[in-house]
């Protein structure tokens, strides 16, 4: 299954870290959501490439949507 | 709940099974690998009730243990191996030593009728009257189907093998009656218990590991310890904290550091993971760790944490284990999702469980407590044995920015836009002064001692030990409904 990476809460995307193409390990730093005032670092739950970066800088996400997918 | 489904059908394609005393599922072999080399004493007939019962040792320490008969008709439970159930739970009563029971059963027999139904029955009795009073471990290596799912459920923490399977229906009548298709690794594996249902406290990547795990909480709930106060050595804390108040972070490795090296046990590590629940070693002595985890959902508090962290609190207060909670919540997560969800409710299971909670409980503040969820986090109010906070930590109603953008609406609304950031955060600076600081926290005693993150380990052990001076034992005071 390709690991795809959501937002667990509403937040608005505060800094997007990784780039499409990047290899992550598991534990690295995707993007950093902003919500309840805090930054709340979104981090890759397996190794893998970054196949699809879904936001930008300023978006407001949804709980359960789909940040970024890992191949 | 209906009669179990077959899970376990005798297919004509699968190789003769093998002689009983060779097969894996032999309760024997099973029990022998729960308890100490040699320590075994069945106490029950060996027959064909499906069920096999056994005294034996922990690490030492004196346990009751039962097993299921898989190597008969898939280990279906009627009148004779639910009574054997029953036995061992009056045992393990009698002798005040934790009960384990190993599951791989397909559930009620069908044969037997009513009949499996009504003993099946008595083994939720003995063990719902049981509750509270001694350690219930139940650890699911294969099906666990209708009686047998309801049977680890009633327990106190649920250890799930590869190979356990936990479902109330099985696959075969979920497609009769609904249709729908699914298989029993979806509709009960590891993954949908360990992250989803919070039916199972723990996964276990073997069935060896399922066992050896088991042992662990055996020993943590029944064999305790005394604390050694004198043993507990300060580190700093604080460098398990990030740099920025607003920066969220893992809190595993500050728990870790808490507690006594390598001891940290959690439950329900990937179901509600915003609030981390452990048992562990402090200064030896056996202690239960709640932690918000500001790194999923900020940390906040919502129906499924609250609802864990609830269990947890009176699965300790029941057996007797002090409590560490440590603090760093931005609040109740809002939403209708949540409403909904019944935060309401499920957040006041939280508030009931400390408030009534008479072990020692001591919480520790490490950088921000707001709102209702500083309350629900083992406050003053509550009936907290002690209270900590480091220095730096706000104890308040919410974020200053956004308690004086309520506070001065009107006068926020007249100033110019372009200045308004910078009355806003002079207004935030005033109002941490006279609401929300750690000094204001002391000074009207909701937080009672502010320490240094260096001298945490030591403050905690002696506050724990101080505590349990003179305080009778009160295991068994309440059950641990699984809530």
């Amino acid at each position: 299954m390709a690991g795809e990476i959501v937002a667990e809460m509403v937040a608005n995307v505060w800094k997007v870290v990784a780039s499409p193409g990047d290899e992550v390990a598991a534990g690295d730093m995707i993007v950093i959501l902003e919500s309840m005032k805090m930054e709340i670092p979104v981090l890759a739950e397996q190794s893998g490439t970054l196949a699809e970066l879904r936001v930008s800088e300023g978006d407001v996400v949804q709980e359960g949507d789909v940040l970024a997918v890992l191949a | 709940m209906t009669a179990s489904p077959q899970v376990q059908p005798q297919s004509p394609a699968k190789p003769a099974k093998p002689p009983r005393h060779q097969d894996p599922r032999n309760p024997h072999k099973r029990l022998r690998a729960l308890l100490d080399e040699d320590s075994m004493e069945p106490i029950s007939a060996d027959d064909d009730s499906g069920m096999l019962a056994a005294v034996g040792t922990i690490d030492g320490a004196h346990v009751v243990a039962f097993c299921s008969d898989a190597t008969v008709m898939g280990g279906a439970m009627g009148e004779v191996g639910c009574r054997v159930v029953v036995q061992a739970y009056e045992r393990a009563l009698a002798d005040d030593a934790p009960i384990v029971g190993l599951w791989h059963s397909g559930g009620a027999r069908l044969a037997e009728g009513v009949l499996s139904l009504d003993a099946v029955g008595r083994i939720f009795h003995a063990m719902t009257t049981t509750s509270g009073k001694v350690p219930q471990i139940s650890v699911v290596l294969g099906p666990a189907a209708g009686g047998a799912a309801y049977g680890p459920a009633l327990t106190d923490v649920v250890i799930l093998g590869p190979e356990g399977r936990i479902f109330v229906t099985g696959p075969d009548v979920v497609r009769s009656v609904t249709g729908e298709d699914v298989d029993m690794l979806r509709l009960g594996g590891p993954e949908p218990h360990g992250r989803r249902s919070g039916v199972v406290h723990m996964l276990a990547e073997s069935e060896a590991d399922a066992i050896g795990r088991a042992r662990e909480v055996a020993g943590l709930l029944g064999a305790q310890g005394e604390m050694d106060a004198s043993g507990i050595a300060d580190v700093d804390l604080g460098e398990a904290l990030p740099d920025s108040p607003r920066r969220a972070y893992d809190v595993h490795p500050l728990v870790e550091q808490i507690l006594d090296a390598d001891t940290m046990l959690e439950l329900h590590p990937r179901w509600a993971p915003n609030i981390v629940t452990a048992l562990g070693r402090f200064g030896g002595r056996t202690v239960g760790v709640i932690a918000n985890n500001p790194l999923r959902l900020g940390g906040c508090l919502d129906s499924l944490s609250a609802e864990k962290a609830s269990r947890f609190v009176r699965m300790c207060d029941a057996f007797g284990v002090p409590l560490l909670v440590v603090v760093d919540v931005p609040g109740y997560l809002p939403g209708v999702g949540q409403e909904w969800d019944g935060v309401v409710r499920r957040g006041a299971k939280l508030l009931h469980a400390f408030s009534e909670a008479v072990v020692p409980r001591v919480t520790l503040v490490t950088r921000k407590a707001y709102g209702g969820a500083y309350i629900a986090m083992n406050a003053r109010c509550l009936g907290a044995t002690r209270v900590f906070a480091w220095p730096g930590a706000v104890v308040a109603v919410m974020g200053a920015t956004a308690a004086i953008r309520i506070l001065h609406r009107r006068k926020l609304a007249e100033v110019a836009p372009e200045i308004r950031p910078q009355v806003e955060a002079e207004l935030a600076v005033e109002h941490e002064v006279i609401a929300g600081g750690v000094d204001k926290a002391v000074e009207i005693g909701v937080v009672d001692e502010v320490v240094q993150p260096s001298a945490t380990r030591s403050a905690l052990a002696a506050a724990i030990a101080h505590a349990f001076t003179g305080l009778a034992d009160t295991r068994g005071h309440h059950g641990n409904i699984p809530l």
